[in-house]
């Protein structure tokens, strides 16, 4: 099983080298592909290798596939696109299909939060800045944009660096996860029986405020539980407000740090060809 | 084939996670272009999230989505600190070429 | 009154010094230091003066026997180390009441004189802290109960010798001759430090007062040569402190400092702490059959090699100087002749009339701005008066002029003690030593009386120096000093500030001989029954009294030495008031010995050829091989990460995806590793 993934691995890493931007021609469609193959390939060993139930509902696998493909397709073009924009926008794809992906896990916010923050507030800035810096061509051929957008630095470096890690990756991912193995089985009928609702109990148990527990009781007790934003805002601000003040702070020294960038003046250098 | 197709495991996010983590790794490491380096960045944190996610369903624990909300506040801290950077490099240099700033050369 | 107000006499002063330090830092604050530095020394004296009466109290906690006015005063504790213990404790007996009285009298009367001498100097706040700082190190030095606080004392009047030698430490002679005074008493003090580990080593503690009655008892519980060889190592640091032979170069050149300093401390007190030391642990000396012998040795030839030198100098500062080598040689001989009452009578008295000269030749210089050369000065008697008639009588008693000065009478006790004990004991040691100190005796009165011949009688000729000081008293000139106006403005007297203490002192030169006169010598002598000084010297009258000349010993020495005195005196008369050409006309007859003793026997070119350029060598050599094999290593060394940074730099290569590139490999590795574990 060992060898199919590094084959797998080999094989990702060729589909993404073909489609690195290069000069002179790109076989981009036998990169995709083969790398589409490699993919179907990965999904199939994994099948095969019986790793722990998430307890998805019936439909959600082909959703999964769907998402996970496009994600990772659209990542591929971000990393192969000559051109900024282009590669910008199919970013704006990979956090829609990771959004996706959210919403089959059952983290609704976390899902909206992403399309939201990540292809609305980042993104947006990311546009920005490269209209902002952008050569002054108009021309939507890939020929007219700067070379260090049209050709790759060291591909092979870094592509088989890359594959390297997710080689080792995998081989953690698609641990052969024996069905009659004692551990594993005894995890599958804690997941399945206990952890469910231990989310609920222990939170119940660590609220000391008897108000809040009354409202977390009735809560807890109605047939639909709490909501996801629910949760994560009781976790968020019950367990980690340190963390929350942090991550304002944070942000308050971004904005002013920003502020800062942006009102320092600097004296353009000689021109320096790229 | 034992399980089949439809069974979604754990292994499945972690899969689409670490691949777009190495994905976000090639990037940052081949192109050349700030901007879209540090948007490779951006993609290596898009694995770590959908981890994360997945993680938090397995244990049907929320912290793992309470860790994507500091992600995403680093992230857009870091995007709109870098970026200035960015533009700052730019104005300097008129390029955006990661290689014009390499005077840091042993 | 209470013998714990003793405490405070070192303190007092170390308080003057803390506040004259004060006074340093503010131009208008310094013309208090000299108050400051007054108040402080008078208190620290008076203090002395009221707690002598309970010192000679007898205290019944002590052994009868010995040490019967022996007290100790607890200060505060200070080292406790395992069996050592050392606390700031002090120890009080006669001897060192005397030497209290010495001290902060004598350095009262000092900074009342220097209160006008070094008016207008620069470092006027700065030379009263150093006499505070002085005072406080020699009371701590005499009073200590423990030799490790006289070690400390020992090592502090030594730096405050260093700092007032190096007062004027613009001027280089001044700087090499503090230096030269501090390395030349580095010897001595190894001596001394070894001798104090050896004690504690052999004694198994460093209390005097047990030191002494362990060694009086006569039970040293370590080897012979212990009791052989520590007296070596102590009397070491006593010579390099006292200036004897062959460490007493440093005091000549010590007169580069102030005249009051010169005074206070290298004639009256410091330099004393080598007798004193030996006087105070005379039951150690005892021990060994050949140290006092060499101590009288040493003190008696030192006595005679500086008379001699000086003969035959012209610098009024050094001839005093090598007349205090040569009287320190006197108490020297005193001492090893077991007569510490002698030794310590001569240093009482020796203090009074050696201050007075040197207060009255500074009072010399500064009529004559700085001039110290014989021959230039001539007839200031007419000028100077007052200090001629004090010079006088300091000459007189230095000279030991029969009846009616101090000298007289103490260094009469010396020689007769050694006398005394070469003829009872049939050892031609002392016999010739006693004879040593009389032709020394001889030369004393020959070159004091030629100095006070020259410098105040004869016709009225002077050259002044090249020093104008700054003074205010009569004949000012411009206050920033910066023309110099070359004014020639006459020697005069002293004002009576300055006059006053010179008054004093001579009054001391003259009537101190009294208390050490009588049975048992008198008030001297019968204070320091009971003290350390005292137990080991025998008994008073067990032996038939000697004759000499049909006299009674004492009377015989008396008399001899008052026609030495006379003859010296009348001598120097002749040849240098009366016919100076025939001093000129002796000289030429022995030119080849009169250059010799100028140029002081070539000891120091002696010492330059023998010690100092060796050791020039070696650091040379040590110099270069620093350079070349331990600089070399520290080099050597630094090649290692210089090489290690330069293969660490190639990897800089200043891009940043190459960074990344690390970064990633990086963590594959990590996680490798990780798994590798795992499974």
């Amino acid at each position: 099983m060992d060898y199919t993934l590094y084959i797998a691995s080999v094989m990702g890493a060729i589909a993404v080298y073909l489609m690195m931007p290069r000069r002179g021609f790109t076989p981009r469609k036998i990169g995709a592909l083969l790398g589409a193959v490699t993919l179907g390939a990965l999904w199939l060993i994994l099948a095969r290798s019986a790793g722990v139930g998430a307890g998805m509902p019936g439909g959600a696998w082909t959703y999964y596939y769907i998402f996970s493909a496009v994600a990772i397709a659209s990542a591929v073009r971000v990393i192969t696109h000559t051109r900024p924009v282009y590669s910008a926008l199919w970013f704006v794809m990979v956090v829609l299909a990771s959004a996706g992906l959210f919403l089959l896990l059952d983290a609704e916010f976390m899902a909206f939060a992403m399309v939201i923050i990540y292809g609305g507030a980042i993104l947006v800035t990311y546009v920005f800045v490269i209209m902002l810096a952008a050569q002054s061509s108009g021309a939507e051929d890939d020929a007219a944009a700067p070379v260090y957008d049209r050709v790759a630095r060291e591909p092979v470096a870094g592509v088989a660096t890359g594959f390297l890690l997710l080689a080792v990756l995998l081989s953690v991912l698609f641990q052969p996860m024996q069905p009659n193995n004692a551990v594993a089985s005894d995890d599958q009928a804690i997941i399945a029986n206990v952890l469910t609702g231990r989310a609920e109990e222990r939170l119940t148990q660590q609220i000391r405020d008897p108000k809040q527990q009354k409202m977390y009781a009735d809560a807890v007790a109605k047939p639909d539980r709490l909501t996801n934003t629910q949760r994560v805002g009781m976790d968020l601000f019950a367990k980690h407000p340190l963390g929350l003040e942090l991550a304002g702070v944070i942000l308050l020294i971004s904005l002013v740090g920003a502020v800062v960038i942006a009102k320092t003046k600097v004296e353009a250098e000689a021109a320096h060809s790229a | 084939m034992d399980t089949p197709l439809d069974t979604l495991t754990l292994s499945h996010f972690l899969l689409t996670g670490a691949v777009l983590f190495v994905l976000g790794v090639i990037g940052f490491v081949t192109r050349r272009n700030l901007i879209i380096m540090f948007l490779c960045t951006e993609m290596m944190f898009q694995g770590v999230v959908v981890s994360l996610a997945a993680f938090s369903r397995l244990h049907l624990h929320v912290t793992g989505q309470t860790f994507v909300i500091f992600v995403l506040t680093i992230a857009a801290a870091e995007a709109a600190l870098a970026l200035g950077l960015v533009v700052l490099l730019f104005r300097r240099k008129r390029t955006l070429d990661a290689e014009a700033w390499s005077q840091m050369s042993g | 009154m209470d013998l714990e107000w003793a405490k405070l006499i070192p303190w007092i002063a170390a308080l003057g010094a803390v506040l004259c330090g004060i006074c340093c830092m503010n131009r208008r604050l310094r013309k208090l230091a000299a108050p400051v530095c007054i108040g402080s020394l008078g208190l620290s004296f008076l203090l002395s003066v009221l707690v002598a009466p309970g010192v000679h109290r007898f205290d019944p906690q002590m052994p009868a026997d010995k040490l019967a006015k022996a007290h100790v005063v607890k200060a505060f504790e200070w080292i406790h180390v395992g069996g050592l213990k050392a606390d700031f404790a002090y120890f009080l007996d006669p001897l060192t009441v005397l030497m209290l009285f010495v001290v902060t009298g004598v350095g009262t009367l000092v900074a009342i004189y220097a209160a006008g001498y070094m008016k207008g100097d620069r470092g006027y706040a700065r030379f009263f802290a150093g006499i505070c700082l002085f005072i406080f190190t020699m009371t701590t030095l005499v009073m200590a109960d423990n030799l490790l606080l006289l070690y400390l004392g020992w090592e502090g009047v030594g730096l405050c010798s260093y700092l007032l030698i190096g007062y004027y430490y613009d001027k280089p002679s001044a700087v090499a001759a503090a230096k030269k005074a501090f390395i030349v008493n580095r010897v001595g003090d190894l001596g001394f430090a070894i001798g104090i580990f050896w004690i504690y080593f052999s004694y198994n503690t460093v209390s005097i007062s047990e030191v002494v009655r362990i060694a009086a008892a006569g039970d040293v519980p370590g080897t012979d040569s212990a009791k052989t060889w520590i007296p070596f190592l102590l009397m070491l640091g006593a010579f390099g402190k006292s200036a004897q032979l062959p460490l007493y170069v440093w005091l000549p050149d010590a007169m580069e400092g102030p005249t009051p300093v010169s005074a206070l401390i290298h004639a009256a007190t410091m330099v004393t702490a080598g007798v004193y030391m030996i006087a105070r642990l005379l039951p150690v000396f005892v021990l060994s059959p050949y140290a006092l012998p060499t101590v009288a040795t040493i003190g008696g030839v030192t006595a005679l090699f500086a008379a001699t030198i000086a003969l035959c100098q012209y610098d009024i500062k050094r001839i005093y100087a090598y007349s205090t080598i040569s009287q320190l040689g006197y108490m020297f001989l005193g001492v090893g002749a077991l007569s510490a009452v002698g030794g310590v009578f001569h240093l009482f008295t020796h203090a009074f009339f050696k201050a007075l000269l040197f207060l009255t030749a500074g009072s010399v210089m500064h009529a004559l701005a700085g001039q110290v050369d014989l021959r230039k000065m001539s007839g200031l008697r007419h000028k100077m008066p007052i200090t001629a008639i004090l010079m006088l009588i300091g000459c007189l008693a230095l000279s030991g002029f029969p009846f009616i000065t101090a000298g007289f009478y103490s260094k009469d006790l010396i020689l007769a003690s050694a006398l005394e004990k070469g003829l009872s004991e049939h050892n031609p040691l002392y016999t010739v030593l006693a004879v040593v100190g009389l032709l020394t005796a001889l030369l004393t009165a020959f070159y004091t009386f030629r100095l006070w011949f020259r410098v105040f009688t004869g016709p009225v000729e002077y050259e002044m120096g090249d020093q104008h000081h700054g003074d205010e008293h009569g004949h000012g000139h411009t206050e920033t000093g910066k023309i110099r106006v070359v004014h020639h403005h006459e020697p005069h007297e002293m004002p009576w500030l300055m006059n006053a203490p010179l008054v004093v002192l001579a009054l001391g030169a003259i009537f101190a001989g009294f208390f050490g006169v009588g049975e048992y010598h008198g008030w001297v002598g019968g204070s320091l029954d009971g003290s350390t000084a005292h137990i080991a010297a025998p008994g008073h009258g067990d032996t038939a009294p000697l004759t000499l000349l049909g006299m009674n010993l004492h009377t015989a020495m008396m008399v001899i030495s008052s026609v030495i005195a006379i003859v010296g005196i009348t001598a120097a008369a002749y040849y240098h008031w009366l016919n100076r050409a025939a001093a000129e006309q002796f000289a030429e007859r022995f030119p080849r010995l009169v250059r010799l003793l100028a140029d002081k026997y070539y000891v120091d070119e002696l010492y330059h050829a023998v010690i100092v350029k060796p050791l020039r060598v070696i650091g040379e050599l040590c110099y270069v091989f620093d350079r070349l094999v331990i600089d070399g290593l520290v080099s050597a060394v630094t090649l290692v990460p210089k090489g290690l940074g330069w293969a660490a730099k190639c990897a800089q290569t200043g891009a940043l995806q190459g960074y990344g590139l690390g970064m990633a490999i990086g963590a594959t590795v990590v996680v490798l590793l990780v798994i590798i574990k795992v499974l």
